[in-house]
């Protein structure tokens, strides 16, 4: 890549790009040019050229004096590209973090403002929330937690749980021990599952279908060492 | 300096007058200087449990309100000369004392006894703030029922959030057949939703009532099964190990023979 302080021409597998300085003056561009091309006439005969000038919009007028120096030196205008089209440094991040969330999307995770409790919730106590609950602890009967998010309790849900408070219907609830008084996602409401929880493992709730099911949670290590 | 014990649980009924009479008769009976305080203001039963409303001149709220002092209102046990009793006032309600005048009070009580018993009133109002006021330690009495146990948590939560940590529990009127049935919750699942320490597990007795309507704390009967618990309960609260109480009702011909061939 040959450069001057407002141009610069690189190799690229498509061809010659020929790189403007978006800030400098048109004049000042042309000389800078003439000057590159001058040293570097061997071998750039012949070659088509496509130029980039960040956001610049170049007048007609500009336009066609750029043609003309170019072609002094054999040289074709083959066209302007977009910021897209360029490796610039410093935007591969750009493109990686993209990459990234397309991921999350599809391996179904879900961000947002997570609150932590570490203590066990007693009778009486109620935990609102806007963002996900995290209870590492139990839940007793007659405390409640409301959440915007998910509930996830890694411990014994015995009391209300209310996710997706506002109107998620992706939001779940989750536990080690699944034995809520009443169960809530959304606008949807739900009793406790009849039966002992015993022996059931950790358990998931969600809406599946415009209803709330209750589905053994993947957690494989957590029943591996309860057996 | 003496420690102020407050015997609570929320939910009424459970026993906590009973369990107040009986370890604070228990712990003068070793030898320390106790005082019961009963701040059941409206309703009171302590001085009857101990067979003292006869000899009720001054009360609680006479003291907090300073018509009176503190030795004026404190009765001598019929038993022990080193247990009193500051009863509460019948013709007022909880709003007659506040928190600041109970802490006041136990700072008193605790220059001159060992121990000061408090027995709570069964809610989560005013007269509960009263009681826990000026506590240094919390016993809370719970049933083996969902009902009690609920109103327990409450409690629990309630007094960890005024300081009180670490209470100690006590487990009333528990009936071991019932347990054996599957008719009645064990020890295993209170402990398991209340989370905190065993002090003690009273069995159900008849000589409690024996007891109460005759005035005289069942934990002087060497008989009964409850004193026996409440025994117990008070050497455990002095910090000694006590191991608990087989409550196991002794089997018969029948028991053995089906235990023989296989049956639970």
């Amino acid at each position: 890549m040959t450069r001057t302080e407002h141009v610069a021409l690189k190799g690229t597998r498509e061809g010659l790009v020929l790189y403007l300085d978006p800030a400098a003056d048109f004049g000042v561009l042309m000389k800078e040019l003439a000057k590159l091309l001058q040293n570097s006439v061997q071998f750039l005969q012949g070659a088509s050229v496509r130029c980039y000038a960040g956001k610049k919009e170049y007048t007609e007028d500009e336009h066609t004096r750029l043609g003309t120096v170019l072609r002094e030196q054999q040289l074709e205008l083959a066209g302007w590209l977009t910021s897209e089209e360029v490796f610039v440094q410093g935007k591969s991040q750009a493109y990686a973090t993209e990459d990234q969330e397309t991921r999350l999307w599809e391996e179904g995770m879900v961000e947002g403002s997570c609150l932590f409790v570490e203590r066990t919730l007693r009778s009486g106590k109620s935990v609102q929330f806007d963002g996900h609950v995290v209870v590492l602890g139990d839940v007793n009967p007659g405390a409640e937690i409301i959440a915007t998010g998910n509930i996830a309790v890694l411990g014994a849900l015995r009391g209300v749980a209310h996710a997706g408070a506002t109107g998620e219907r992706k939001a779940s609830v989750s536990a080690y021990y699944l034995a809520p008084t009443q169960l809530r996602i959304a606008d949807l409401v739900t009793r406790g599952p009849e039966d002992e929880a015993d022996g059931r493992g950790p358990e998931i709730a969600r809406i599946k279908e415009d209803q709330l099911i209750v589905e053994a949670a993947g957690m494989n290590g957590w029943r591996g060492k309860a057996r | 300096m003496g420690e102020v014990i407050v015997v609570t649980s929320g939910k009424g009924g459970v026993g906590k007058t009973t369990t107040s009479a009986n370890i604070g008769t228990g712990l003068a009976a070793t030898g320390h200087k106790v005082v019961l305080v009963d701040t059941d203001i409206g309703l009171r039963n302590l001085d009857v449990v101990m067979g003292l409303e006869n000899r009720i001149v001054y009360d609680l709220v006479d003291v907090t309100s300073g018509n009176c002092r503190l030795k004026q209102a404190l009765i001598k046990d019929k038993r022990f000369s080193n247990l009193f009793l500051l009863p509460a006032a019948q013709t007022k309600d909880k709003t007659a004392v506040s928190p600041e005048q109970m802490k006041l009070l136990a700072a008193e009580l605790k220059e001159e006894f060992d121990f000061a018993i408090i027995d709570c009133p069964a809610g989560i109002e005013q007269g509960f703030r009263n009681a826990i006021a000026g506590a240094d330690r919390a016993i809370v009495v719970c049933t083996p029922e969902v009902s009690a146990v609920r109103d327990a948590d409450r409690i629990i939560g309630l007094l960890e959030a005024a300081e009180l940590r670490n209470p100690k529990l006590i487990i009333n009127r528990i009936r071991p057949e019932m347990v054996k049935r599957g008719d009645m919750m064990d020890i295993a699942d209170i402990l398991d939703i209340l989370a905190v320490d065993l002090i003690g597990v009273v069995p159900e007795d008849e000589s409690i009532v024996i007891s109460t309507n005759r005035g005289e704390p069942a934990v002087m009967d060497q008989v009964s099964k409850a004193g026996e618990a409440y025994r117990r309960i008070t050497r455990r609260i002095q910090g000694e190990e006590v191991p608990l109480m087989n409550l196991d009702v002794p089997s018969g011909i029948m028991d053995r023979l089906k235990r023989l061939v296989g049956f639970r």
